[in-house]
């Protein structure tokens, strides 16, 4: 919405011209373009003044690659721009690593609509400059990739979060970030003193639902009496929504506050409120340093360089990949200080079971919120079915999950 | 003392509209010059890609024409609700409302044949947009609410709507729980007539002149005309403020939800909240640039529609996204600044003294 609301406030300025032209003797009116750049600022986090308590974020940097690719061009289209520490940030960092190590050129578009004309022209943009592959990073652009990758043969089309693809030039991926969650989960349920977590989210699609799970299953590993209250915005970023989920959290009783957002807002609330805060995406800990406790965050530049490689290589043949923390391309952030060495050994022992494959955070017994059995003991559901309850589709809530699965 | 006002010019600027035009966008040109310069970028090269990637071959123009098609339908419904001062400030959600009915009418009637179904739909999208203009329209004709707060608001409404209809009832079964409506049958894609252009393109050239003829020589549009220039000359020669009031409302969304219709039929693969991505207000600038004439939407929507597209394309030139927008606002601006210098002129008057 903040395109829109912009667009709107230039439309505004524009009519205070027009109706200025019309002759009337006051000068009112043009202040409220003034207002345009308020909600940017929000997002501004101030990681300076705050007398931090020690604050190491962890910002993968081990992307490499000994393919030479540096024939291939490769167009990223991202939906928001970088930012400093969100979904596109850990996206665009991914793909310069890559570009990188990789020896391949990157071309970039920004705050691209999904579901919008924009999308399509950039796409076609991309290619009339020399694109060799384009890399989509929300799921919105997957119906024009689609077509995209049909009209082009010769481009190799990857698609982040989706669930659309061929077995020629169109591929899609995403990484099992609930892992990650699942870890930073048995954080929380280890720090709340009110048994209530608090879980900002931003929309109610399978993927948000499940890393919601995935923590909830982790909170009452570490503490069976604790409960994860959703609040809903229906944003992906949009750092003042955001920020006011938090506070009606916090203010709600919860001491411990997660969330599945691209900005920092719901960090510097509980900063302020002297809550615990479990960052997303990337390690924010900077933030938020007294209310940072742990985080789940993204390693792109592993993959790209590999999509590059295939790109270079011809490799390339579509399909589906959704790799986990055996590929180092979904991690756990750093721990705060004050998390205990019984959390972090337990932390250690997981992360390796799950890399082994000797451990899934959904493996039953598991039950819904009205504490019926939906996954039974020793069973784990499969990624993908087309009937009943799958990773990919998931769209229920376990146990110890309060608020609706629906939105 | 004195102060700065704009005043009616007596006499129109030699050559008009088309050279106060062409001055307004070389000031454009020449502040987006410094600006390229401050910023690094290469001045003729960014103006060339502009170009290029938005009237420069044919299937850029195409792809240019397709831009402009909601563009002009919302700038069209806006001029006409302007021609009786009346602001609809809520194309954008008149747009989505059609869009969503036209959607409603495929869901009805997804075995029907294709060009029954695309005229149902384009039907069923108008009708959309004018009952989402019908409640403001009342609000104002019957009891004087400002139409600019009713129809800005419901713009809101229509993107809740959507989601609603996302997540619920018309969510896409074979989405695998993701929140989408189902892809649009496959009967109500508009052909293409020309490389990239669809049939919406003709379409709304129609629609546009039908209703540049209908509020300029109709008995109807000749009223709309009086009943804006002054309430009072109308209420003298009998015209009814209140059915004006309602009826121009109501035809403005109708068009915008129209717009909607093509939208869906023409570009998109299926209904979400973005169909109307902010087209419902660069219609006002449309109007704002084409004078408020319907007659001129069409042309000020291509150099619309071109600014976009030529504007977005620098960015993968190394361009800064900031910059880009900048530089399609300072077009935009020189461009409306230079309609009101045409017709406004600006001089020093002594300020008045108020008496009361």
């Amino acid at each position: 919405m903040q395109r829109r609301l912009r667009l709107f406030l230039s439309v505004l300025f524009a009519l205070t011209l027009i109706a200025a032209s019309c002759g009337d003797d006051d000068d009112t009116a043009v202040d409220s373009t003034d207002d345009a750049s308020a909600d940017d600022s929000a997002g501004d986090a101030s990681a300076d003044d705050s007398a931090a308590a020690e604050c190491a974020p962890v910002k993968p940097d081990d992307t490499s690659s000994s393919v030479d690719a540096s024939d291939v061009t490769a167009a990223f289209v991202y939906l928001t721009d970088p930012g400093d520490a969100g979904w596109t940030w850990a996206h665009h960092r991914g793909a310069e690593q890559a570009a990188a190590a990789t020896g391949a050129s990157l071309l970039t578009v920004e705050n691209i609509a999904e579901g919008s004309p924009e999308f399509d022209q950039s796409v076609r943009d991309f290619i009339a400059d020399g694109a060799d592959a384009v890399f989509a990073t929300s799921f919105g652009y997957m119906d024009a990739m689609e077509a995209l990758s049909a009209e082009f043969p010769d481009v190799d089309f990857f698609h982040a979060t989706g669930y659309k693809s061929n077995d020629t030039n169109f591929g899609n991926y995403f990484g099992r970030i609930y892992q990650a969650r699942y870890l930073t989960g048995l954080t929380a349920g280890a720090a709340t003193e009110t048994n209530e977590i608090g879980y900002v989210a931003a929309f109610p699609i399978p993927e948000v639902i499940r890393g919601i799970n995935a923590f909830t299953l982790g909170v009452r590993e570490a503490n069976p009496d604790a409960t994860v209250t959703v609040n809903w915005t229906s944003t992906w970023f949009d750092p003042a929504v955001e920020g006011e989920a938090a506070q009606a959290l916090l203010d709600g009783g919860a001491d411990v506050i997660a969330m599945h957002q691209d900005s920092t807002a719901a960090g510097e609330r509980a900063e302020a409120a002297g809550a615990r805060w479990i960052s997303y995406n990337s390690d924010m800990c900077e933030y938020a340093p007294n209310a940072y406790l742990s985080s789940a965050i993204w390693n792109w530049g592993h993959y790209y360089a590999l999509a590059i490689e295939s790109v270079a290589d011809g490799s390339f043949s579509g399909g589906g990949t959704w790799p986990g923390m055996e590929t180092g391309m979904v991690q756990i952030g750093s721990l705060a200080s004050d998390v205990s060495q019984e959390i972090r050994d337990l932390i250690d022992q997981r992360s390796q079971e799950m890399i082994n494959g000797s451990f899934d955070p959904f493996t039953g017994p598991i039950n819904d919120q009205e504490g019926n059995e939906i996954i039974a003991a020793g069973e784990t559901p499969p990624d993908f079915a087309p009937d009943g309850l799958s990773l990919l589709g998931m769209g229920v809530f376990v146990e110890g999950v309060v608020g609706s699965a629906e939105g | 003392m004195k102060r700065l006002v704009l005043r009616r010019r007596e006499e129109a600027v030699r050559g008009g509209q088309p050279v106060a035009f062409a001055a307004g966008l070389v000031f454009a040109l020449v502040i987006g010059a410094l600006l390229l310069t401050i910023s690094g970028d290469p001045v003729l090269g960014t103006y060339q890609r502009m170009w290029d990637r938005s009237f420069g071959t044919a299937d850029t123009l195409s792809a240019t024409f397709n831009r402009a098609v909601p563009l002009a339908l919302a700038g069209l419904a806006v001029s006409i609700a302007a021609t009786m001062g009346l602001w609809n400030i809520g194309a954008e959600g008149q747009i989505m409302f059609g869009a969503t009915a036209a959607t409603l009418v495929g869901r009805v009637g997804a075995d029907w044949p294709s060009p029954v179904l695309i005229v149902a739909m384009l039907i069923g999208a108008a009708i959309g947009g004018a009952l989402w203009a019908l409640g403001p329209g009342l609000a104002k004709a019957e009891i004087g609410v400002s139409e600019i707060i009713t129809t800005l608001m419901l713009n809101e409404v229509a993107v809740r709507l959507i989601v609603y209809l996302q997540t619920g009832p018309w969510k896409d079964p074979d989405g695998f729980g993701f929140p989408q409506i189902t892809v649009k049958p496959e009967g109500s894609q508009l052909g293409i007539i020309w490389e990239r252009s669809h049939l919406g393109v003709l379409i709304a050239l129609a629609v546009i002149a039908g209703f540049a003829w209908f509020v300029n020589r109709s008995v109807w549009g000749y009223e709309l005309r009086i009943a804006g220039a002054s309430a009072k000359t109308a209420a003298y020669a009998g015209i009814s403020m209140r059915k004006k009031v309602l009826g121009v409302l109501v035809l403005s969304g109708a068009v915008a939800g129209f717009a909607g219709g093509i939208e869906l039929t023409g570009t998109a693969a299926r209904l979400n909240e973005n169909i109307s991505n902010g087209f419902g207000f660069a219609g006002i600038i449309v109007a704002a640039l084409a004078l408020m004439r319907p007659s001129g939407v069409a042309l000020v929507a291509v150099f619309f529609g071109a600014v976009q597209v030529g504007g977005q394309s620098i960015q993968t030139l190394g361009v800064s996204p900031a910059v880009a927008g900048i530089l399609q606002a300072l077009i935009l601006f020189g461009a409306i600044g230079a309609a009101v210098l045409s017709t406004y002129q600006l001089a020093l008057v002594e300020r008045k003294v108020v008496t009361t």
